[in-house]
């Protein structure tokens, strides 16, 4: 019942948000509905690590990997909710937008969340398509959200790039079903009767159809070559949009491909999946940290960013093993480290009007909180010691150099350069000399308290991981 | 109805994709995307009159409403109403087009592709033209330049995975294949107001007018 509470709370706070005339109670209600997503989420988790699956009616099944998505989802988008409400605040203050925009903003988000809440519960490979799809159609217009020809050509290559991406995903996802004889119940096929008739899947369409969907999903996740929407993306959309694409959709596209992955090794053997992971992972930590070292914009640079982890959990997952471990740690702490970078660059881009690197100077003594949060997130975000990512990394590698040696010292070289790369930017945005017009201090103390949430839970789950989480990861581990 | 009917609505399906990319008229190209969903729609009644299962027909209903009739009128209406009359060239040049059309069709003929093509052994040749359709219509969106032409050829690249399913027996249920249509539907709608937006804010549909953004 909890899944479908979440649901309907969801729906009608955007059906109610798309009539509401007064923006205070707009915001009560998206608080009150995310507030209601991030409690049942935890009731959803708690149950998993009990029975190991959460499976109220045949259409929703989530497992120990699905309900760690599910928490990223809500936790992210709770916290997200939080900061909008300041972040569209001060953007219309400076008369950026006015309230239809942030009635449209709340209903887009609210749908947003619905449809990657039913992308990872639902038991069928065609409806978590149908809710992928959904995600795309609901973020297009919060990628045009600010109305501007470069807003526009983001959110057009968004809609082109992402739609023939999860057709050919779609194309994917059909080809498994040859391996069931007949459709079941109600013409319902569940992941588990797909995963259960996987060994009669013909060993040369799995491998195809594997293919497929990892160019398709692997289009939303951001893969490299598939991943040219992105940066565009996240520079034009507003920032707490921008956190949740990278922090909660990258995941939930991510999931469906590991979901396939599993039939793909229960049809040929792991091999084959792991190795397209692999070159794929390495493909994209390598042109991501080659690009960022370059880049002049730093809501682009965050989403190259989100390009590396991408490739880091591919390559996680290609390897196997005891680096599965590490990269479902490896993904919560992306989703949270990415909330609070998209978070403090949010505050960057209200104080300084402007998401280029060199209009950003002196950031340190003009907007030290900020500053504090967005340097930490980099340090996270590049694996430095002693946060989770670093301790995530090494595991990860340390597995792939007993595996694929060259490929490992490969992603290590360049996951160096991404470190390299993001101090430069860090360097000349922070610790330069500030300019003298620019008035010192925060916007609000509510765009502060949000990304200080996240960086406290990366930080306590850094060294400590409560047990309920503890046993979902092993449990993930034990299934992929 | 027998396997040669099929085979000539599937040629037809096959045959509007190399006219869209031949033709220099949004107008006819719309009008072509409606003749080559009309042709799949027929394909689900077909089967409907072979099974006589009832949601095969609430689903050829669908597809006939949605992308037969709606599809082209929205199209039509955007045309007129922005004077859309030529659609914008291609990168590449017709000849050259042609001989990339030829060679993607063989390459969809060739035995690489022959697990996908053999799931129905009775169904090679027409899972072959149907895979065929997809290839073209994926560089259908690749060359083309002009906004509509990449809508239309996503939506003929749908309809391609469509016969796909049909003839490799893949059809999804009813409650399932009403998302499908649900969301394309939604996807439809939304496209078109993207290319509103694009002609009021640059002026054209050539999206290599688009190049605002850059690392």
């Amino acid at each position: 019942m909890e899944i479908l509470f979440i649901i309907i709370t969801l729906i009608i706070t955007a059906f109610l948000n798309a009539f509401i005339k007064r923006k205070l109670v707009i915001e009560f209600f998206s608080i009150i509905a995310f507030s209601v997503a991030l409690f049942e989420s935890v009731v959803i988790a708690l149950k998993v690590s009990i029975s190991g699956i959460y499976s109220p009616f045949v259409f929703f099944s989530v497992d120990s990997l699905g309900v760690i998505v599910m928490l990223i989802i809500a936790c992210v988008g709770f916290i997200a909710t939080i900061y909008s409400i300041q972040y569209l605040r001060q953007e219309t203050a400076k008369g950026i937008i006015g309230f239809t925009r942030v009635r449209q903003y709340f209903v887009l988000l609210n749908i947003f969340m619905t449809a990657m809440f039913l992308s990872i519960t639902a038991n069928n490979p065609v409806f978590a398509w149908i809710f992928i799809e959904a995600t795309t159609l609901s973020t297009a217009f919060l990628i045009s959200f600010y109305n501007k020809p470069s807003a526009i050509e983001a959110a057009w290559k968004y809609l082109i790039i992402n739609s023939i991406g999860l057709l050919l995903g779609f194309f994917g996802t059909i080809l498994y079903f040859t391996s069931v004889s007949s459709l079941g119940e109600n013409g319902f096929v569940s992941w588990e009767s797909l995963l259960a008739n996987a060994t009669h899947l013909d060993p040369l369409i799995a491998k195809i159809a594997f293919i497929f969907v990892l160019i398709g999903y692997g289009t939303k996740v951001g893969l490299v070559p598939m991943h040219t929407w992105k940066p565009d993306a996240y520079s034009k959309t507003p920032n707490p949009i921008g956190a949740l694409l990278s922090g909660a959709l990258l995941p939930v596209a991510f999931i469906v491909i590991l979901k396939f992955k599993n039939l793909t090794d229960m049809a040929i053997g792991p091999q084959f999946s792991q190795n397209l992971l692999i070159i794929f992972g390495t493909l994209s930590i390598a042109v991501a940290s080659l690009i960022m070292f370059n880049n002049k914009n730093y809501k682009r640079l965050l989403a190259y960013s989100s390009i590396e982890n991408a490739g880091v959990m591919a390559l996680g997952f290609g390897f196997g093993g005891l680096a599965i471990f590490a990269t479902t740690l490896h993904l919560i702490y992306h989703s949270l480290v990415k909330g609070v970078m998209f978070f403090s660059s949010g505050n960057l881009l209200l104080k300084y009007n402007s998401d280029k690197i060199n209009n950003i100077k002196g950031a340190l003594d003009v907007v030290p909180f900020t500053s504090i949060l967005f340097i930490a997130g980099f340090l996270i975000v590049t694996g430095v010691p002693p946060f989770g990512i670093f301790l995530t990394k090494m595991q990860i590698l340390s597995v792939g150099i007993e595996i694929n040696p060259i490929i490992t010292i490969m992603a290590l070289f360049f996951m160096t350069l991404v470190f390299i790369g993001f101090l430069k930017h860090i360097t000349s945005m922070f610790f330069s000399q500030k300019p003298e017009d620019i008035e010192v201090g925060e916007g609000n103390i509510w765009l502060i308290i949000p990304p200080m949430i996240l960086l406290i839970i990366i930080i306590v789950l850094s060294f400590y991981i409560p047990p309920f989480l503890l046993t979902l990861i092993n449990d993930v581990v034990s299934h992929y | 109805m027998n396997i040669l009917n099929l085979q000539f609505l599937l040629e037809i399906v096959f045959g509007t994709i190399i006219f869209l990319h031949i033709t220099k008229k949004n107008f006819e190209a719309a009008l072509s995307y409606g003749l080559q969903s009309l042709m799949i729609s027929v394909m689900l009644f077909s089967s409907f009159f072979e099974t006589s299962n009832v949601s095969l027909l609430f689903i050829a209903l669908l597809v006939f409403i949605v992308k037969v009739i709606l599809a082209p009128v929205f199209f039509i209406k955007l045309i007129r109403q922005h004077a859309l009359m030529f659609s914008v060239s291609t990168y590449l040049n017709t000849p050259l087009t042609l001989i990339i059309i030829a060679t993607l069709t063989f390459f969809a003929h060739s035995p690489k592709f022959a697990p996908l093509t053999g799931i129905i052994q009775a169904n090679q040749a027409l899972l072959s033209l149907a895979l065929a359709s997809m290839f073209l219509s994926l560089f259908l969106i690749i060359n083309r330049k002009g906004a509509l032409s990449q809508i239309i050829g996503i939506l003929s690249l749908e309809n391609s995975i469509v016969a796909f399913t049909i003839f490799a027996g893949l059809e999804q249920s009813l409650m399932l294949q009403f998302g499908i249509m649900f969301n394309i539907f939604i996807w439809l709608i939304i496209a078109i107001i993207f290319i509103s937006m694009i002609y009021r804010y640059f002026g054209t549909l050539n999206v290599t007018t688009m190049n605002n953004l850059k690392d």
